[in-house]
């Protein structure tokens, strides 16, 4: 097997699952009850927590755990300061006001570009979204234009889960530091938060919450060789959220249900095997997308990559064959047990065309010919060798049966 | 030149085999998914985008073209309005059979040709000879009963590549040939929503009231029912009446919302020698034998038996329990589907 869809998942690491192993078993107490094996296990639980929120440059309380991104970015999405029916009346008072024109001051801005879980909750708000540019950048001039007094929050992932495209988000917290400023000086008390999916990059960056200037930051474990079904949000502090799971009071009331030691274990050892090493990760995929890159030009159809050159993720390898058909590219390269995908598996098992790659201005055909290729731990010079001329191959394949017919 | 043959592919065992049978026979085989109409409701989701990939997977691992033609407009109006029409009139359609007759031989047909198609074929069990549709050779999976509708100019360029193999051996080739979805369950409920009951769609979108259940030899009031439209006659579950010998709808007045039933399996109501028909459809009006003697299949599965066409009414030899008004009986000689008519 030649595993190309770090994107979508990564195996869990033999450390990590033995970090995991006794919560489950010898240690499987629950973190509430008063006995001293369950006292040491909230201690494990929260030191573990510490541990996941000292890789981005917080504390222990600074963060949530959820069960993954997808909880976290739900999460984020209750730090909006009015409830959901009275964002709605006001939208539609809005509309009322302007008559026909759609509404001017939405109270969400997101990256057109972002993940599902950010997207469909936007859509419950009065919302409007940032371009990009054709390597997937955000657009600063677009997000200056569309900042209103009535915004509350912005939602700009990290890096994006289709191309690997990293945003300036220091530049990005600049600007709503001056909105912030503005508001302050008009006596506007309507908070504006950033919030940023971090999902994709956590193994490859060096993240720091200051450094960026976000308030709320949505972390995975899945990714990052890291069980499933555990993620964190980043809460900075002054950021109020609304209980988002109602029982026995877990994670500050906010997120109640027993906590899932394990899988926090789990995360905060997969952070841990990643702390430091993440400069020499980078060269290292960039070696081996470089000698893909290179493969991949000798096709008979010649490969666009996609997304920016300079910003992105060092592990991803977005390329379009256009006027083939990548979907038939992956069932030829299943055969041989190279396995990738087209755009994100959410959005490409509803059979939609990538909204990300229709976004970056991409054509029908290229859009149709779009492979995601993202490396990871699995990968080697030897294995990316053999990839790279097993995709060729089909490619060449699936070029001759269509100019034949 | 080898003929080209567009073959339905649903992602299923039987049109995967299929399409190894008609690439082994030489011809140019193009496989097809249909997409039909398909509604997402909360908590239950159309696996058509899974089928899709699966039906896809097997054409590309054949080196086979692959074509989606999209007939979601027409097969709403066609299959799924009629059907929802049919059971508001209290009746209860086959939506099985009007999708073989104004889908699949019919839209997907005409495309194809279009297309540059010499033949089409599909994964049923049935056979095509002569402008004939025929028995399967498997008995048990036979699906002609599905397939009565459909025309004769259909027949005529369909090849039915399971006609003479059995489910197990349809199975065993499947895993010869590595094909990930021979192990794959077999689709239940209704297609277009999934694994969804058919309850659970109709709910969706017919103004469903509660009413009584009443005993139809004493008019008592037995119990109480969720909707009318789900009771089907003949029917024996579901009653929510509990208790002693099972119960058997036996009428239904949708004009007062009350549901009849009996416990009595000779009540009249439960039973009939005659059954008046509308709807008839005959392939070719010559396979009719002058004096009407035909053998009938009264639901999919059942066993042939024998009965008399006159007009628009069948007889039977003996008392069959009755059939539900939208059901269609299919009509035979000898191995021949000649067509089949809907109870009225």
């Amino acid at each position: 097997m030649i595993y190309l869809d770090h994107a979508a998942a990564t195996p869990v690491s033999e450390k990590v699952l033995k970090a995991m192993t006794p919560f489950m078993t010898e240690n499987f107490f629950n973190p509430s009850s008063p006995y001293l094996p369950a006292v040491r296990v909230r201690a494990a639980y929260e030191e573990a927590k510490n541990q996941i929120a000292n890789f981005i440059g917080a504390k222990g309380n600074d963060i949530v755990i959820t069960s993954g991104a997808t909880e976290a970015n739900a999460l984020a999405f209750t730090a909006i300061s009015c409830s959901e029916a009275n964002l709605l009346e006001r939208g539609a008072n809005l509309r009322k006001n302007n008559g026909s024109t759609p509404v001017k001051s939405p109270q969400i801005l997101v990256l057109e570009t972002e993940h599902a879980s950010v997207l469909e909750n936007a859509k419950n708000y009065d919302y409007d979204t940032i371009k990009v540019d054709h390597t997937g950048l955000i657009d600063l001039t677009d997000l200056k234009q569309k900042i209103t007094a009535e915004t509350e929050l912005i939602s700009v992932s990290l890096a994006n889960n289709e191309l690997g495209t990293i945003q300036p988000l220091a530049e990005i917290a600049q600007i709503i530091r001056e909105e912030r400023l503005r508001r302050l000086k008009k006596g506007i008390t309507t908070p504006l938060l950033l919030h940023s999916d971090a999902s994709q990059g956590l193994a490859l960056m060096e993240i720091n919450v200051s450094r960026l200037g976000v308030d709320l930051l949505t972390l995975n474990a899945a990714k990052v060789s890291g069980p499933k079904g555990i993620g964190a949000l980043f809460v900075a502090h002054g950021v109020r959220l609304k209980p988002y799971i109602n029982g026995g009071g877990q994670e500050r009331g906010l997120r109640a249900g027993t906590e899932n030691v394990a899988g926090a274990v789990g995360f905060a050892k997969a952070l841990s095997l990643i702390k430091g090493h993440q400069s020499a990760a980078r060269k290292k995929y960039m070696r081996l997308v470089e000698n893909l890159k290179s493969e991949l030009k000798n096709a008979k159809v010649e490969p666009i990559f996609l997304g920016s050159s300079k910003h992105q993720l060092a592990n991803f390898c977005p390329v379009s064959f256009p006027g083939l058909d990548a979907e038939r590219l992956i069932f030829m390269l299943e055969e041989k047990e190279v396995y990738l995908s087209t755009g994100a598996a959410c959005s490409a098992s509803k059979g939609e065309p990538s909204h990300v790659l229709k976004a970056i201005g991409l054509n029908d055909a290229e859009i149709k010919g779009s492979l995601r290729i993202s490396l990871g731990t699995l990968n080697n010079e030897e294995n990316i060798r053999k990839a790279g001329k097993i995709i060729r191959r089909a490619v060449d394949r699936e070029f001759e049966r269509t100019s034949h017919a | 030149m080898p003929k080209t043959v567009y073959l339905g592919m649903s992602g299923g065992v039987d049109s995967s085999v299929s399409a190894i049978l008609l690439k082994e026979q030489g011809f140019k085989v193009v496989g097809v998914y249909m997409k039909n109409w398909s509604k997402d409701l909360p908590g239950m989701k159309c696996p058509w985008a899974e089928d899709l990939a699966d039906a896809k997977r097997v054409a590309v691992k054949l080196g086979l073209d692959f074509e989606v033609f999209d007939f979601e407009k027409a097969y709403k109006e066609k299959v799924v309005d009629y059907m929802l029409k049919e059971f508001k009139a209290g009746r209860t359609p086959n939506p099985d059979i009007m999708c073989n007759e104004e889908i699949k031989f019919k839209l997907f047909f005409d495309e194809c040709l279009k297309h540059g198609a010499d033949f089409i074929a599909t994964g049923h069990y049935a056979k095509s000879e002569n402008g004939k549709l025929k028995l399967a050779k498997d008995d048990n999976k036979d699906q002609t009963y599905f397939l009565y509708r459909i025309t004769k100019a259909a027949v005529e360029k369909t090849i039915f590549p399971l006609a003479d193999l059995r489910k197990p051996e349809v199975k065993e080739l499947a895993k010869k040939h590595g094909l990930a979805n021979a192990y794959k369950k077999e689709s239940m409920g209704v297609c277009f929503v999934g694994d969804v009951g058919m309850k659970d769609f109709l709910r969706e979108y017919i103004n469903i009231k509660p009413g009584e259940i009443r005993e139809l030899e004493t008019d008592q009031v037995l119990g109480y029912h969720d909707g009318a439209v789900f009771y089907t006659i003949g029917q024996r579950h579901g009653l929510y009446v509990g208790g002693g010998l099972p119960y058997y709808v036996a009428k239904k007045d949708l004009d007062k919302n009350i549901v009849y039933v009996s416990k009595n399996l000779n009540a009249k109501d439960l039973w009939t020698k005659t059954i008046k028909l509308e709807n008839l459809f005959f392939r070719d009006k010559n396979d009719l034998p002058k004096d009407g003697k035909i053998a009938v299949r009264l639901r999919h599965r059942a066993p042939l038996i024998p009965a008399t066409l006159e007009g628009n009414t069948l007889s039977f030899d003996e008392e069959i329990k009755t059939i539900a008004p939208g059901q269609s009986i299919v009509f035979y000689v000898g191995d021949i589907c000649i067509g089949g008519g809907i109870v009225i």
